[in-house]
């Protein structure tokens, strides 16, 4: 870790201003395999950091997960108002919420040896305020180069 | 390719690589599976229930069917977890009946918590036998345990 500020997103308990947004984080590595098959270990990503709130349904996002505080990645499946179907009935998100989901299935997961993806199932719904940025490109490696769009279907 | 390139080359690639790590969160999973687990909390049943027969105190007979409940969940759970994260489709090949199986013998764990007949115990002990059979008939042992165990 040199060269970029220590952590410049973690400031999960204000909203931060611009200025701490365009310190990023710009650039990003992937661990793990909770977004495969489209985002796999590995890929380096280019995020939009001063996103200042949830993108639409679909974009991939990096934000501060819940409790743990860790930087994390993820995909916007719903927002402010919007029902999601949450342990058998349903939760309608609050303003500046987001609920956010892995897209690897707990197959797709097992079969590159990772245990079951953890997301807004797991931690809840996500305020705004521990949004980081929006994942716009993947620049690295070589073969994969390409925007991240989101699925046809939101 | 000059040495001087090769390392032009590396030092741009460095300078563009991130610096920051995001992580797509999965659980760990520790990849081992054996259905003696699931065996030895079934045969703690299966003494407990011994042991309620051949003592009437009232007492110990409540305590009897309390840690039994307990065994029985560990059962389940350990069956569960063979089930859910072991066993993957393609097993159903080698072990058509699968589903069927744990099945009944989940089912069979609620029956032997219901239940102080030994036969219930035993029938459990068997089904999680047959579960063994299926872990060893796809690879399991060599596939999940580390080094060589069981021996």
């Amino acid at each position: 870790m040199t060269g970029e500020p220590e952590d410049p997103a973690r400031l999960p308990e204000r909203r931060r201003s611009l200025r701490d947004r365009l310190r990023g984080p710009w650039r990003v590595v992937v661990d793990e395999g909770s977004m495969l098959p489209g985002i796999a270990p590995g890929d380096w990503l280019l995020i939009d950091p001063t996103t200042r709130a949830w993108p639409q349904n679909g974009s991939v996002v990096v934000f501060r997960e819940p409790v743990s505080a860790e930087l994390a990645i993820k995909r916007v499946r719903a927002r402010a108002g919007e029902r999601v179907p949450f342990n058998g009935g349903y939760i309608v998100l609050s303003e500046g919420e987001a609920w956010l989901e892995a897209d690897a299935t707990p197959r797709i997961a097992a079969d590159a040896g990772f245990g079951a993806p953890i997301d807004s199932d797991r931690f809840g719904p996500v305020p705004v305020d521990l949004l980081v940025g929006r994942v716009w490109f993947r620049y690295g490696p070589s073969g994969r180069i390409g925007r991240i769009a989101r699925p046809p279907s939101v | 390719m000059s040495k001087e390139f090769q390392s032009t080359f590396r030092s741009v690639i460095a300078s563009i690589a991130p610096k920051t790590t995001v992580r797509a969160h999965c659980d760990l999973p520790c990849g081992v599976y054996d259905p003696e687990q699931a065996r030895i909390e079934a045969e703690s049943c299966y003494r407990i229930v011994e042991k309620y027969a051949a003592n009437e105190d009232v007492a110990y007979r409540t305590r009897a069917i309390a840690i039994k409940e307990q065994r029985a969940d560990l059962v389940k759970h350990h069956l569960d977890v063979l089930w859910h994260d072991y066993f993957k489709p393609e097993h159903l090949e080698t072990v058509p009946n699968l589903h069927d199986l744990f099945w009944q013998a989940t089912k069979q764990v609620s029956k032997v918590k219901a239940s102080t007949d030994l036969a219930d115990a035993k029938r459990l002990l068997d089904l999680v036998d047959q579960v063994d059979a299926a872990w060893k008939a796809t690879g399991g042992p060599s596939k999940t345990r580390v080094a060589g165990r069981p021996g």
